[in-house]
């Protein structure tokens, strides 16, 4: 970004006043525009749909938080607190009207706000991807790069097995696994956690087993897909001939040229992949008892907590959304003919 | 580019694979041998796993697979009568595993298939036809594939009874948007071929350019990616099941199997991982043949 504001301002001097011009006129940040602009509609019909969804299931949460014997008057006060007399589409609208205030209703359970509630629950999910994104793609990246250095060579093959082991198991037949092996049999990392607490070392081996359950699969899944790319750009550019030939050295070749521009996929891939997480920390967060908002999802499913799972659904939609956009400036970051406005091939 | 001369530097470059002349016989003829195992190992072990969950069970009688008897109860494997053991209350888990893989079969194939018609012909219509068209189902394709899976599985649920048919239109509705992105990016590649230019000038109407000229150009690309779909369908299906929200008990499911091993994994860690080899196997063959197909058809 930098660069790209240095180049313009040699080149027209003038831009340096025009503000206005320069913001507007940035490739990047009309992209960026663009992607917020289409996350709109998508934003709205997710959050409808599960509006609709979760209306179409049977039973009055009134009358689930109150018992079978409440009087009507008390099931009619908890509806009109909780807001339940106004008709479809205006519950609706003011749980969005609410949204865009920041605030999320009130969840029909313990009858808390859903700030509250999602505040109290997010941390550890938040801990538990980052620890799962950062060392699957950390590692996703340094096997790919092993792999593609000599395609078909003993370190591609291993690395071939092993991510279509991890393509082909289920995450949560892989947590059973994990925790037969390592915290029955030998007793390294807990099984169960129900708070991660204020130390990071307990924190980070709590995480550990879910992490792995989460994070093999996707290792999997990067390293594929990185792997295929490297090798296609090592095979068929001309400017991996035009750095051989210069002198540069093969890892260097390696890493800095090819894998840079077989970056792209598995960012884009990385970001598509963030919102569908849900599905994976929903069923491994109850596995290991880990107090997130993937096991606050299930539950709140189970008994009709509309508020509460639009919460969850939002909080996962917005990620998606954001993951998108760092994807988009990611590009521009990469590769410069995004950054000048250049269509990149 | 006028003449075609052969270009040394692809050639010669590391890696890629040489030419056929330039191997010895011996060794072009391993590699043949190699490619057909690749498919076919893989391939006969699906066909297997086929036989003995449909075929098998109306050859030789097998125990019922949803009830049992608490006499038998937690037998080991190679115990007589049960070759595979007896769960907690005496079900046989072989044919546990029979019926539940009739279950997974039947799910992931006709998920896949309603995916590869309704997405299919969405995709195409999307791609080949472009401008507003393009517009309305790409957003409606962003939003089922950003709606979460679970909320509509126990909608699905709960409104409905949870039973086998439900749970396969329930998963539909996440094939049916990611086969219509993989059908309009192919058909978009397709599209810009000068065949169907040439098509379309020698006034070929839009639906039989759709059928004949783009359908069969986009058709190896959706299948090897729908192996690829039936492992994850069988996958996300266990885990329904595996949360209790997919196929009741007594019916049973490869995912209810182990989500009932859970509670003795210490004890009889065998009834988690029976069933877990079983599923790791199924999948990683059909991922296998999925592999095999792409690089025998040139998909990427």
């Amino acid at each position: 970004m930098a660069l790209a504001q240095q180049v313009q301002l040699q080149r027209d001097p003038g831009a340096r006043h025009d503000f206005a011009r320069r913001v507007t006129g940035s490739p990047a940040l009309r992209l960026v525009g663009r992607r917020l602009l289409t996350a709109i509609p998508v934003l709205l019909g997710v959050t409808f749909l599960t509006f609709v969804v979760m209306n179409l299931i049977p039973g009055n949460p009134a009358q689930l938080i109150l018992g079978i014997n409440a009087s009507k008057s008390a099931i009619a006060q908890v509806d009109a607190k909780l807001g339940l007399n106004h008709p479809f589409w205006d519950r609706y609208w003011i749980w969005l009207d609410g949204l865009l205030h920041g605030n999320l209703g009130i969840a029909y359970s313990n009858q808390q706000s859903v700030n509250s509630d999602l505040a109290q629950h997010l941390p550890t999910t938040c801990y538990l991807l980052l620890y799962t994104l950062v060392v699957s793609l950390g590692l996703g990246v340094l096997v790919a790069m092993l792999a593609a250095r000599k395609p078909n060579g003993i370190a591609d093959r291993i690395s071939l097995a092993v991510s279509m082991l991890g393509l082909s198991v289920a995450p949560y037949v892989l947590a059973l696994v994990l925790i037969y092996v390592f915290a029955v049999k030998v007793q390294w990392f807990p099984a169960i956690s129900n708070s991660l607490g204020g130390n990071p070392l307990t924190a980070i081996r709590a995480l550990t087993l879910p992490a792995a359950s989460i994070g093999f699969p996707l290792f999997a899944v990067y390293t594929r897909l990185l792997r295929a790319d490297i090798v296609e750009q090592m095979q068929r550019e001309d400017y991996i001939v035009t750095a051989k030939a210069k002198g540069v050295k093969p890892w260097r070749v390696l890493t800095v040229h090819a894998t840079r521009n077989s970056l792209f996929t598995l960012i884009t891939l990385v970001a598509l992949n963030l919102g569908t997480l849900i599905g994976a920390v929903a069923i491994i967060e109850p596995i290991f008892s880990l107090p997130g908002i993937g096991a606050e999802l299930i539950s709140a499913i189970q008994i009709n907590d509309l508020p509460l799972v639009e919460g969850i659904v939002v909080v996962f939609a917005l990620v998606t959304v954001a993951g998108n956009l760092i994807a988009d400036l990611l590009y521009a970051v990469l590769d410069p003919r995004i950054r000048y406005g250049r269509s990149a091939s | 580019m006028a003449a075609q001369l052969p270009d040394s530097t692809t050639l010669l470059a590391p890696g890629s694979a040489p030419l056929p002349s330039l191997l010895s016989a011996r060794r072009l003829k391993n590699q043949k041998l190699a490619r057909t195992l690749r498919l076919w190992v893989p391939g006969s072990i699906i066909i297997a796993l086929a036989f003995i969950c449909f075929v098998w069970p109306h050859i030789y009688s097998i125990p019922p697979g949803n009830t049992g008897s608490i006499l038998a109860a937690q037998e080991p494997p190679f115990s007589p009568g049960h070759w595979l053991g007896t769960d907690p209350d005496g079900v046989d888990i072989f044919s546990m595993l029979v019926y539940g893989g009739q279950v997974s079969f039947e799910v992931g194939f006709a998920v896949t298939g309603v995916g590869i018609v309704i997405g299919g012909l969405i995709g195409l219509s999307a791609g080949y036809f472009g401008g507003w068209v393009d517009t309305l189902l790409s957003r409606v394709i962003d939003v089922l594939i950003a709606f979460p899976a679970l909320v509509l599985a126990l909608a699905v649920a709960e409104v409905l009874q949870p039973s086998e048919t439900h749970l396969i239109w329930a998963l539909s509705v996440f094939s049916v948007p990611a086969f219509a992105r993989v059908t309009r990016a192919g058909t978009l590649v397709v599209r810009e071929l000068p065949f169907i230019t040439a098509a379309r000038l020698s006034g070929t109407r839009s639906w039989r350019i759709i059928t004949r000229h783009v359908l069969p150009n986009v058709i190896p690309g959706i299948v090897t990616f729908s192996l690829l779909g039936i492992g994850v369908v069988v996958i996300l299906e266990g885990a329904l099941d595996f949360l209790g929200l997919g196929i009741q008990p007594p019916q049973p499911s490869w995912g209810a199997m182990i989500a009932k091993g859970q509670g003795v994994l210490t004890a009889q860690p065998e009834l988690v991982l029976i069933p877990s080899i079983v599923l790791l196997i199924f999948v990683m063959s059909l991922n296998l043949v999925g592999d095999a197909l792409r690089e025998r058809w040139g998909v990427r």
